[in-house]
């Protein structure tokens, strides 16, 4: 099939898939559903074929299509207006009202009539890799949420469903995302960019609660802030150079490269849409909304989009102040991200400050710029969504079996639902340990950290340090909650039905964690046949050597394959080979006050039977958001306004 | 990874539970001598162990015993490597993950002692993590490689250029080796207010395991500390053997502190003193990757 081809279905498939939605009736959304995803899922895989094979493509839609765009932009930013109207929201108003008033003075009066950034649509390997996280993950996630919107809509009771609007946007949502990967001019960029925003929005406010009205205006004001920062930088790009081509900001065309002001906003805009520090509260507040929008906008979609555009403009400001500044303001969100983790006990809290921090280091790692670090910043793109993916899918589904989001009501889950905890365990084991796949990218950070890519490394390397013990305690502390060993008899009752494990969630959650097992064990392969030419072709020459699949840089080895053996071997024989016989079995140690014939319960005061009880500790005091937040939001603005009056100086 | 490599480190699979036990029975030993006892022979550790082996088995879940398995497999698997000289940062990574086995054993378990030893564990982790990384950093701004076969290249001892990542070290060897101030997750001694933290819930065999795994962490960090002064090795040998009778002096000498209080010295002296000793390679001694 036609390149072309293949890059109009990933685009506009999911759009047509999300207006069929609208029409058909509620029996018929699985098929209209599943067929749509599995074909996204091969046009990605043939793309990255295609691309493999015969270098990037290269391609402009009729003009035609140039007008259905604008016609369309200006309904979005006009309706982002509408918005603020009729919500009372000032501050998107504001924003709302200035990225029109800005749009409309730069296309009508600024640009040259007829002004067309060629090519429209570029697509080369990075973007292909996006896009393959986009359908791949988008995908199964998409078909995941058949489920969970069933069991949630019973859940809430409600008259009437609403499932048709909620995939309308969930699907749309992909077709967005493939549009902002493939995009060469930052015209069609901005305008998937802004349909990205308007998704979110709709995504967040879905359940129409009150908290979640908040929430979707929050993390809509703060995009609508993004895109300024993205429209302003696009406006500057062209007084200076004339162009609106990524190929040629990034130096593969015929302007060279420009002043550092665009990028920087650019970069900001990026920092927007990928929650970091100080812009975090979004995200945060995003997890009031069906777990597959959450896992959607984690793993996939719209933060996604922020750190692509990071990457992406890469190669343009290598070796500038620019670069050094978001190698620390990365490796310093990275840092808090994790930090502020420790203190959470919700569990959707946890992943979202955890995305924050694995975010925060794909910008850290941009922001070095060497190859190794930009190996390393692709892989994490492609290892961090399938991972988080998985584990906001199970937390969904412990969420609707346990009716909580608490770690805290988390204690002994392997011993209520078994099958969904031992996959989240497994899950976090993937995020955190070596051999896996995270890991190795943590492991390339640090030597990429290390070495002087410019004066301020030794900052960075420190921040990543102290973040990476950081993410220990939080990952270890949640997988400690869940295999505490609660006996039936004092355990909260729970669903009387047995886990329906061969359903369509679990099998998307199977699937999932078999990805990121595989591509970890896998990691030699996937780096010389994908990441390597990525960073290739994105003028780095590729710092990891693959020999005998491997894992080599020039300053360090990791074999994953032989790691993955031995380490498997050390968990699972004491699995299968340990047994304790009943009679084996004796009460836990309660200073000898021990009640045995009452479950672990002792002789407290007036000899009375007191249950023993455990929890786990947060250490709010010391890593609160209530503590840190204030000093975190400071020193995300101060890093933000250097980043910027450091670009002008 | 050459033959020779693969023998050392073999080797020191089969050797290090000797040399660490013997190591602890002559600290129990001479811990007795600076409180007035006369102390148990030096063979004490041996003897124990395989009493606890000989025990009737006793558990409260699986999931502790099965833990604690890796915990073992994991530190020897950290041990070969270091001795095969692979690289420092994956051999901390593993040494994480045995650490986070240790925790996992005591969480498994619904004891109160046994959760708060755990919740403990995973903070002294948060506490020595960063300078173990960080020292490794260190190191790599003068050898150029991650690798524990470029320390043997390099020329001189590492001590020379890097005292105060040296001293940092340190500090997170206390914490490692759960010495007192930093005893904070396990006690020696199980009459006090966390019984034996993470180990209240282990006897018999498997806390003869835990142990062994005790005895093959010792070798590891005792040999971390020796690669501070690679060539000549006995030199360094002498200085990880000082350095653990310096530990002996401090457990003694020292009472068990709060954990807000390890993590500040661990981050602010520790991490501040790396540093400190990254900022000076800079501007005296000169970092190899910049010639």
């Amino acid at each position: 099939m036609a390149g072309d081809t293949l890059i109009a279905i990933l685009i506009l498939l999911p759009m047509a898939t999300a207006a069929a939605g609208l029409a058909v009736k509620d029996q018929l959304r699985r098929p209209l559903i599943i067929i749509p995803s599995a074909v996204l899922i091969a046009a990605s895989l043939m793309l990255l074929f295609q691309v493999l094979e015969h270098g990037p493509l290269t391609f402009t839609p009729a003009p035609a299509w140039g007008s259905v765009i604008l016609v369309l932009e200006l309904a979005l930013l006009a309706y982002f207006v509408y918005l603020g109207v009729v919500r009372r929201h000032v501050l998107v108003l504001g924003l709302g009202g200035l990225q029109f008033a800005l749009f409309c003075l730069f296309k009508f009066a600024w640009l040259p009539s007829g002004f067309k950034a060629q090519p429209a649509l570029h697509v080369d390997l990075l973007a292909v890799v996006l896009g393959l996280v986009i359908s791949v993950v988008g995908a199964l996630i998409v078909i995941y949420g058949l489920n969970y919107m069933d069991n949630h809509e019973r859940h809430l009771k409600l008259s009437a469903t609403r499932q048709h609007i909620f995939f309308f946007f969930l699907v749309g949502f992909l077709g967005a995302m493939n549009g902002v990967v493939f995009a060469n001019s930052l015209l069609w960029l901005f305008f998937f960019w802004e349909i990205t925003t308007l998704c979110c929005y709709h995504l967040i406010r879905h359940d129409l609660t009150a908290e979640a009205e908040q929430s979707a205006l929050r993390a809509l004001w703060m995009n609508l802030f993004g895109g300024v920062a993205l429209l302003t930088g696009m406006t500057l790009t062209y007084q200076v150079s004339g162009t609106l081509s990524l190929l040629d900001l990034t130096g593969f065309g015929p302007v060279g490269p420009v002043l550092l002001l665009p990028l920087a906003l650019f970069c900001v805009a990026g920092f927007t849409k990928a929650a970091q520090v100080p812009f975090q509260s979004w995200l945060l507040g995003a997890m009031v909304a069906p777990t597959p929008v959450s896992a959607l906008l984690h793993s996939a979609t719209m933060v996604k989009a922020g750190v692509y555009l990071v990457l992406r403009l890469a190669p343009a400001y290598e070796g500038t102040y620019l670069s050094a500044l978001l190698a620390v303001f990365g490796a310093f969100v990275f840092m808090v991200a994790s930090l502020l983790a420790i203190s959470q006990r919700i569990s959707k809290r946890v992943l979202a400050y955890s995305t924050i921090a694995s975010l925060g280091l794909v910008v850290c790692l941009a922001g070095i710029n060497t190859g190794l670090a930009i190996a390393a910043a692709v892989a994490l793109i492609i290892f961090h969504a399938v991972t988080k993916g998985l584990l906001f899918l199970v937390v969904g589904i412990m969420e609707q079996g346990i009716h909580s989001r608490d770690i805290e009501d988390m204690e002994g889950l392997i011993t209520r639902l078994p099958v969904i905890s031992g996959l989240a365990i497994l899950g976090m084991i993937v995020m955190l340990f070596v051999p896996f796949g995270v890991l190795f990218t943590k492991w390339a950070s640090i030597q990429a950290a290390a070495t002087p890519f410019s004066d301020l490394y030794p900052l960075a390397v420190v921040f990543l340090a102290l973040g990476s013990a950081a993410g220990m305690v939080f990952w270890v502390r949640w997988i400690g909650r869940l295999i505490s060993n609660v006996s039936a008899a004092d355990a909260p009752p729970a669903e009387p039905r047995p886990e329906p494990w061969r359903s369509v969630s679990y099998l998307v959650v199977f699937s999932l964690l078999a990805g990121a097992v595989a591509l970890s064990a896998l990691a030699a392969p996937l780096v010389s046949s994908l990441i390597n030419p990525t960073v290739a072709a994105m003028g780095y020459s590729p710092a990891l050597d693959t020999a005998g699949w491997h894992l080599a840089t020039p300053y360090g080895f990791f074999s994953p394959w032989v790691l993955f053996i031995i380490i498997a071997l050390a968990l699972l024989l004491p699995v299968l080979l340990v047994r304790i016989r009943p009679e084996e079995v004796q009460p836990v140690y309660l200073c000898g006050e021990n009640q045995p014939a009452t479950g672990p319960t002792f002789r407290s005061i007036a000899d009375q039977a007191t249950p023993a009880q455990t929890g786990g500790i947060y250490w709010t005091r010391t890593f609160g958001e209530q503590s840190l937040n204030t000093w975190v939001n400071g020193a995300g603005i101060v890093l933000l306004a250097a980043l910027i009056v450091g670009v002008i100086v | 990874m050459s033959g020779f490599d693969w023998s050392v480190g073999l080797a020191a699979l089969v050797l290090a539970p000797f040399v660490g036990g013997l190591l602890r029975g002559i600290d129990r030993k001479l811990t007795a001598r600076m409180q007035g006892r006369i102390g148990p022979p030096i063979w004490q550790q041996f003897y124990d162990f395989f009493k606890l082996i000989g025990k009737a088995r006793a558990a409260t879940t699986k999931g502790s015993l099965v833990w604690i398995w890796g915990y073992l497999l994991l530190t020897m698997l950290t041990v070969f490597m270091l001795f095969a000289q692979q690289d420092l940062l994956i051999i901390f990574f593993i040494l994480a993950f045995a650490g986070a086995c240790l925790a996992f054993g005591a969480f498994s378990v619904r004891s109160p002692y046994s959760q708060i030893g755990a919740h403990r564990e995973i903070m002294q982790m948060l506490s020595y993590e960063p300078i173990l990384l960080l020292a490794v950093v260190a190191i790599f701004l003068q050898t150029g490689t991650f690798k524990v076969s470029g320390i043997f290249e390099y020329g001189q001892p590492l001590l020379f250029t890097l005292p105060l990542a040296f001293v940092a070290v340190l500090i997170a060897l206390t914490i490692k080796l759960r010495k007192s101030p930093f005893d904070i997750s396990a006690s020696e001694h199980a009459h006090q207010e966390l019984v034996r933290g993470v180990y209240t819930e282990y006897s018999g065999r498997f806390l003869a395991l835990i142990e062994l795994t005790h005895w093959y962490e010792l070798v590891l960090i005792l040999a971390f500390v020796a690669l501070f002064w690679a060539q000549p090795l006995w030199v360094g040998v002498l200085l990880a053997l000082a350095v653990y009778f310096l530990e002996l002096i401090v457990d003694n000498v020292e009472a068990r502190l709060q954990w807000n209080w390890m993590l500040s010295i661990s981050w602010a002296a520790g991490v501040g003193l790396i540093l400190l000793n990254i900022i000076m390679i800079e501007m005296f001694f000169g970092n190899v990757l910049r010639l």
